[in-house]
């Protein structure tokens, strides 16, 4: 960090150093009042999750008194609610998108990243491509819903994983493209000699070596895939194969105002993630801020 | 370099075979790719400029009919009040606002986190947060601590005293903006700290250090060092931000869906709408909505870069 100054101690001195400490305080004083202010919503959520409606409207300070867990397996296995219906669909819909846009996208890295497949429009093509993400969804998704309309996928759950995968494809190619510029080439050479073709050198010798890039494409994308919502309810007008982002949505219209469960809903949606991003912030991190800064 | 039979053990280079240029392999690698985006964003994106020249309406099951009308979609936005009375301006009102607000605070998080304070490693992981969570959970939960009578914030503020301070948020004709600005803003600011944060650990340590010797006080070295180089960053991290208060849509849509009254509509609730929420179903009019905002937006992002990166390039 800086380098320390040295000075001598004088009355002065002293007086700067304690107007240093009081600085200090109060600076940490108001960055705990904001991570207060950020913390507050979550913690809350979760209280009430285990709490019942009537309490809520009464003191939403309260604590839970009693913990009502059954708020979760009502939730989950109630045949009104059925979450576990929704859980599945998140989890399927990400799930394929997360393999589609893996393949693609890193096939698609290797081919833009690697200098031996360099050719005159190369350049271009990737502009082409990362240009898509100056593209605000609400010029797309109208005639991605015609389109999926046209194919009859309205109502599936295909339609959102061919559109996840693909909308996630700039920012994959991109890391992935980034990654395996970086590696060196006589790797290639090394497994041509042991008589691999292309394909081959990249199946086994490139994309081993791609794994930590991989991860991290895998990380952020699951975090967009189980989060997005305007897709969501754009192509699910019916419940049965709606992700859990979409039936959120609904659920407060459709059930009335039993906060708690709905409470319960948003703590369930929003664990996956939270929980990975704990043991994996580092990762997430990294993910997020790859290409945004100069350097 | 290989050693070629009868050259009495010296290396020299094999004559190589001219290289073709492997365009099978670059066609399997790049081709999913690029035939993927062709398919589902670029031909979108066509078909939305497309759309906005046409009345598109359903006549039946799966048919749907394509009128001609020209440039009359543009037309009537500029006579559609609720376009240009409450989206319109609640949008650039946001997008002018929003992102300054975001820019200093997150830089100036940035730079606090990055001088090491108490607990910094703390602050980095917790600010990140509301980013990882769907914009529906947290539209949902900011309904429920603004509602009026039993949410967070007014009980909280009916408890202290301040019981006139307990509006109707959500209800009022001149709050709804700013509480979507607001939770909008508590849900993306860390997003912006942590590029800029990123963005200053880039720096190299010596020209601070140096800064140091030469006799600047923090204060000077963050003026005359960092912030100077922090630039490219920041442009690109306000450029985001703004294009993220101009598209924004699930915070909004589920907080207050546009209203009351088209109060907080904001141009991309409004698309939604006209496009799936309306009483006569025309698929043309929100496409044309559609393909003017970005046109405004890609507009607004040209000039904020020219303006911004054409100052003192020393």
């Amino acid at each position: 960090m800086a380098v320390a100054q040295r000075t001598t101690r004088t009355k002065k001195n002293t007086l700067a150093k304690w107007r240093r400490r009081l600085v200090s305080v109060l600076v940490t004083i108001v960055l705990l009042a904001l991570t207060l202010v950020v913390i507050v919503p979550f913690v809350w959520m979760l209280v009430i999750s285990v709490r019942s409606t009537g309490e809520i409207l009464n003191n939403p300070y309260g604590l839970p008194n009693p913990i009502r867990w059954q708020n979760y397996t009502k939730l989950f296995f109630d045949p009104e609610y059925r979450f576990y219906r929704y859980f599945f669909n998140s989890i399927f819909v990400s799930g394929f998108a997360l393999l589609l846009n893996g393949v693609i996208a890193t096939m698609g890295g290797y081919g833009f990243g690697r200098s031996r497949y360099d050719f005159k429009f190369r350049g271009l093509l990737l502009a082409a491509l990362l240009g898509a993400l100056m593209l605000p969804p609400q010029i797309l998704y109208i005639p991605q819903f015609v389109m999926m309309s046209n194919y009859g996928l309205i109502g599936t759950r295909w339609a959102l994983v061919l559109l996840y995968a693909v909308g996630a494809l700039p920012v994959s190619v991109y890391l992935m493209a980034t990654y395996f510029s970086q590696l060196p080439s006589e790797l290639e050479d090394a497994a041509r000699i042991d008589g691999c073709n292309d394909f081959g050198m990249f199946w086994r010798v490139m994309l081993p070596l791609a794994r930590p890039a991989m991860a991290t494409v895998i990380l952020l994308n699951f975090m967009h895939f189980w989060n997005e919502l305007l897709l969501a309810i754009t192509m699910n007008p019916n419940p049965e194969m709606r992700t859990l982002p979409a039936q959120i949505f609904h659920f407060v219209g459709e059930h009335g105002v039993d906060y708690a469960l709905a409470g319960a809903s948003l703590v369930s949606a929003a664990a996956p993630v939270i929980v990975l991003y704990l043991f994996l912030s580092e990762r997430f991190i990294e993910g997020l801020t790859a290409g945004a800064i100069k350097g | 370099m290989v050693t070629k039979v009868g050259t009495k053990g010296k290396t020299v280079a094999a004559p190589r075979k001219p290289w073709r240029k492997p365009w099978g392999a670059i066609a399997l690698f790049i081709g999913p790719v690029m035939i993927a985006y062709a398919i589902f964003t670029v031909y979108p994106l066509l078909a939305s400029i497309y759309y906005s020249f046409h009345k598109i309406q359903p006549i039946g099951p799966g048919k749907i009919l394509y009128t001609f009308v020209g440039l009359e979609n543009f037309k009537a936005l500029l006579n559609d009040y609720r376009f240009t009375d409450f989206a319109v301006p609640n949008t650039l009102i946001w997008g002018a606002f929003g992102p300054v607000i975001e820019m200093i605070t997150a830089t100036t998080l940035a730079l606090i986190v990055y001088f090491k304070v108490p607990f910094h490693r703390f602050y980095r992981t917790a600010w990140f947060l509301p980013q990882l969570v769907s914009g529906v959970i947290i539209g949902l939960v900011f309904r429920w601590i603004f509602n009026v009578d039993w949410g967070l914030l007014n009980v909280t503020l009916r408890a202290v005293g301040l019981d006139s301070l307990a509006l109707n948020w959500l209800g009022r004709t001149d709050t709804p903006l700013w509480v979507v600005i607001f939770v909008h803003y508590w849900a993306t600011f860390g997003y912006s700290f942590i590029l800029l944060l990123a963005g200053l650990t880039t720096i190299p340590e010596e020209l601070i250090e140096a800064a140091y010797i030469d006799g600047a006080t923090r204060l000077q070295a963050i003026r005359r060092v960092l912030l100077p180089l922090l630039r490219p960053t920041f442009v690109t991290v306000l450029i985001l931000s703004f294009m993220g208060k101009m598209r924004a849509f699930n915070v909004v849509w589920v907080l207050t869906g546009g209203g009351p009254i088209h109060r907080s509509e904001t141009v991309a609730t409004y698309v939604q709408k006209r496009a799936f929420n309306w009483t006569s179903l025309d698929l043309g009019y929100p496409s044309a909505m559609a393909v003017v905002w970005f046109g405004v937006v890609m507009i607004s992002v040209g000039l904020i870069t020219r303006w911004l990166r054409g100052q003192a390039e020393y």
